[in-house]
């Protein structure tokens, strides 16, 4: 793996509470494309993306963004450095109206023109959004809501997008739409993806990693892993007639 | 060639000397005013040693505790002053301060399983203000503000005879509180403050337990008020304020939360440096306000040594054992 | 119905007063999650330093802004060295917050003696004016007209300005906010510095209400701010404003019928919402 690597984990542990979640991760995203974290429920795969947010109190190992080690930064400090999450439940404000959610999350540390541009550019992504300025978040569909969450992830300039199961709980059809507008924000940013479906993570990510019991124990590009059914079923409980062959 | 081992005093050791000396002040003197000092650590010691009970060991934090010890101290009081100062009366009294307190405690733990912690100390901290008041309103049988004074059975009256009763009282009471905190009930208690949910997970019916302490808990308050009212034959309403309760936090904190004598360090070290800054008054009315020093130290405590000072003795008896060779283990009080 | 009249002014007065003291309260536990059990003795804090400084120079608006100025320097004070050590440790926050309650109570003794004083009507606005056959109180008036500005002002601040967008989001959901990219300990200090402020100088203003004051004030305002703060829900500005106009016109229509019933009363309000509803009324669920 190149050395120009955007983030670099290594020997990454953590506790949450009491328990020993991650024992060992290693990972490497590439300053394009993106790379998808793979692996079966309470692998650990939520508390990497957490943990290199700033969200992980207990957390030892190096976690190097752009040849800086960002572990232990307060979550407001990564941000800064071009970093977000979008986390599982998409973190809505639900009594703020959309427009609010948006603007609130546009870092200060910005420009006003360059803000300004960036809003702009999410209301072309995202035109429905526009229409939705003045209602109050809690009221939109679920598929809204993710899209709104993309559009806070898109407000500001990002180097490294960090999405947490975007899929879930979505209907085949936006799954489809969601899958593009990821495509769209990979252009500009690195995409960093867990997901439980595999068969959408495998059309949006080159590379993958693939955790278990909180060790990292595989990675490497997607196209093989696509070709390797028996490995599909080791880690992701995937059987070979729902895992896809090329 | 043995080397001579020094071990450190177990605080057992040391708590029975202390009792040993108590017991044989009346011997050494008749000064009132130390009797009236031994008396008063001894009882804010115990009721101290109660919330220690709820807080320290149990970990329910409430700001109501006073309630138990003022309605021990009020019952007794009114009857004394109402019903005569018999020996049968005051036995009602005790009496009636005993259900008051099962009632009173059943209901407080009953709200643990309601309550999330803030709304508890919240609702706690209520219902002693509204009890307050009470005292303050129902001026014809509680003296109101100015408060109560009574008589006390003939065969309570004398100094000598008090102070025994105190320190058998506190004597009583320490046993019986070690007993619980070593029984399966006690531990209990202790795991469902180290770990609620753990505990609950392993079976045990957090609920029940709870309910346990805090009659426990009640119950001995309840009674150390029965004696201040015995040993101050006056009744106020400050017993029952808050501030009381927040005297007993302040004791238990500085002299070791979650350990048995904690407490009763705690508040030896209020009274005794209370008292001598009291001295001071004299020369400069700014010392007038020494309980600000207090609510200092409390604060240092409670950002930097939350052991208390049960914390630094064990240390000390850890860093002594290690430096004075092999020899028996230092029995330590136990704590968590 | 005259007495209706002015009872529901005071009531109304009163409950722009707890309002105050109450809407700090319930945003500092709904943004940072801290209890401020010192809440009530910084109110009796703006109560004293107000009343000395309009005894000491006759200017009651110096006085106000003396009462704020002890009150928000307190609170930048306990903000830095009693409350930062100890976020997300709930026992912690409220055994610090007690102890600054404790000290707090000391050192206003100290300086007044523990006894009342007397925090008489400033003048300009004593007496009473007549309307339409009804007599009512110029200073209640007043309150109510402050009561009314602040309030406006707080919602200015919480709805159309930035720092309010910040502190509504991060009271539903603490962690994102940090996510967005907000340092939410910048927030914190600031919006405690208000929330203390604020509570000052409701106590600036109860002086003259009460006629006299003492260390009574600093248990007996906690507590019904407590109750303000339960039954309108933490962390909701609405909710404390209405909460505590109703507590206050509670307060005041219960008195004048049979007084010991106020407070229990209260009390029981209290309960009633713990028990059934424990957000309040108007309480956000969150807070992450």
């Amino acid at each position: 793996m190149s050395d120009k690597a955007l983030l670099k984990i290594s020997g990454l542990h953590a506790y949450v509470e009491q328990f020993y979640i991650l024992q060992g991760v290693t990972l490497e995203v590439p300053s394009q494309g993106a790379v998808v974290l793979l692996g079966r429920n309470g692998a650990g795969k939520t508390t990497t993306l957490r943990c290199i947010m700033g969200l992980v109190p207990k957390c030892s190992g190096e976690i190097i963004f752009s040849g800086e080690d960002i572990k232990g930064l307060p979550p407001y400090e990564i941000a800064r450095r071009k970093i977000t999450l979008v986390p599982e439940d998409q973190g809505i404000f639900a009594l703020l109206n959309v427009g609010e959610n948006i603007l609130v999350s546009q870092r200060q540390s910005s420009s006003r023109g360059e803000l300004a541009r960036r809003l702009d550019f999410t209301l072309s992504v995202f035109p429905d959004l526009k229409l939705a300025w003045n209602r109050k978040a809690g009221t939109l569909s679920g598929g809204q809501k993710q899209m709104l969450a993309m559009a806070r992830a898109l407000a500001n300039e990002n180097h490294l997008i960090m999405l947490d199961e975007p899929s879930k709980g979505l209907a085949p059809l936006l799954v489809k739409g969601l899958g593009n507008v990821i495509r769209q924000i990979q252009a500009n940013s690195a995409v960093l993806l867990v997901e439980q479906n595999f068969a959408f993570a495998s059309t949006l990510g080159d590379t993958f990693s693939i955790l278990s019991d909180g060790k990292t124990v595989l990675s490497g590009k997607m196209s093989e892993l696509l070709e390797n059914s028996e490995t599909q079923q080791r880690f992701l409980g995937v059987s070979a007639n729902e895992g896809l062959r090329r | 060639m043995g080397r001579a081992v020094f071990r450190f005093p177990s605080i057992n050791s040391v708590a029975i000397l202390i009792f040993i000396c108590l017991v044989a002040l009346p011997l050494v003197t008749s000064s009132r005013s130390a009797y009236s000092m031994v008396n008063m650590i001894a009882i804010s010691g115990v009721f101290a040693l109660s919330y220690n009970i709820l807080v320290g060991y149990t970990g329910i934090l409430s700001l109501g505790h006073a309630l138990f010890f003022g309605s021990g101290a009020y019952i007794v009081g009114v009857t004394m002053r109402h019903l005569g100062p018999s020996l049968p009366m005051l036995g009602l009294a005790i009496f009636g301060a005993l259900i008051f307190a099962v009632a009173a405690g059943l209901f407080a733990g009953y709200l643990t399983l309601r309550l999330k912690a803030i709304y508890y100390a919240m609702i706690t901290l209520a219902l002693a203000e509204l009890f307050v008041i009470f005292a303050e309103k129902w001026r014809d049988l509680t003296g109101g503000w100015d408060g109560l004074n009574y008589k006390v059975p003939v065969a309570i009256r004398e100094p000598v005879a008090v102070y025994y009763l105190v320190l058998a009282f506190t004597a009583a009471v320490v046993l019986f509180t070690r007993r619980f905190l070593d029984s399966p009930t006690g531990k209990v208690i202790v795991a469902i403050r180290e770990n609620e949910q753990r505990a609950s997970s392993l079976g045990f019916n957090v609920f029940r337990y709870k309910l346990i302490a805090s009659v426990v808990a009640g119950v001995i308050s309840s009674l150390s008020g029965v004696v201040f009212a015995l040993e101050s034959r006056f009744v106020m309403t400050g017993i029952l304020s808050v501030e009381k309760t927040l005297e007993a936090l302040l004791m238990t904190i500085i002299g070791g939360m979650g350990t048995l004598f904690g407490p009763l360090i705690g508040a030896a070290v209020v009274h005794l440096t209370g008292d001598w800054l009291a001295e001071f008054a004299k020369i400069h009315p700014i010392f007038e306000r020494w309980p600000i020093l207090f609510g200092f130290v409390y604060i240092f405590i409670v950002l930097a040594v939350p052991g208390g000072v049960m914390t630094g003795w064990n240390r000390l008896a850890q860093w002594v054992a290690t430096k004075s060779g092999p020899g028996k283990p230092t029995k330590g009080d136990r704590n968590e | 119905m005259k007495v209706l009249v002015i009872l529901t002014v005071n009531g109304l007065a009163t409950g722009f007063l707890l309002f105050m003291m109450a809407s700090g309260l319930s945003i500092i536990f709904g943004l940072m999650g801290i209890m401020n059990f010192a809440h009530g003795a910084l109110f009796m804090l703006g109560s004293y330093v107000s009343t000395w400084a309009y005894l000491a120079t006759g200017n009651f608006f110096l006085a106000l802004l003396a009462g704020i100025v002890a009150g928000g320097g307190v609170g930048i004070l306990a903000e830095r060295t009693i409350i930062r050590p100890v976020y997300g440790n709930h026992l912690g926050q409220i055994l610090t917050t007690l102890g600054a309650f404790m000290i707090l109570n000391e050192i206003v003794k100290m300086l007044w003696g523990p006894n009342v004083i007397p925090s008489p009507v400033p003048g300009g606005l004593e007496g009473d004016f007549t309307v339409g056959g009804l007599t009512i109180s110029r200073y209640q008036v007043f309150i109510i007209f402050m009561g009314i500005a602040i309030a406006a002002a707080v919602h200015f601040v919480l709805n159309r300005t930035r720092l309010g967008m910040v502190v509504r989001a991060g009271v539903e959901n603490r962690e994102m906010i940090q996510i967005l990219g907000v340092n939410i300990r910048r927030v914190f200090a600031m919006v405690f510095l208000l929330g203390t402020a604020l509570a000052a100088l409701g106590g600036a203003m109860i002086g003259p209400t009460l006629g006299q004051i003492g260390p009574f004030v600093s248990t007996q305002y906690l507590l019904l701010a407590f109750i303000v703060v339960v039954i309108g829900g933490m962390g909701s500005f609405i909710g404390s404003m209405i909460a505590g106009i109703l507590i206050g016109l509670i307060n005041n229509y219960v008195v004048w019928l049979y007084p010991p019933a106020a407070m229990p009363l209260n009390i029981l309000l209290m309960s009633a919402i713990l028990l059934i509803k424990p957000t309040g009324l108007f309480g956000a669920e969150g807070g992450r």
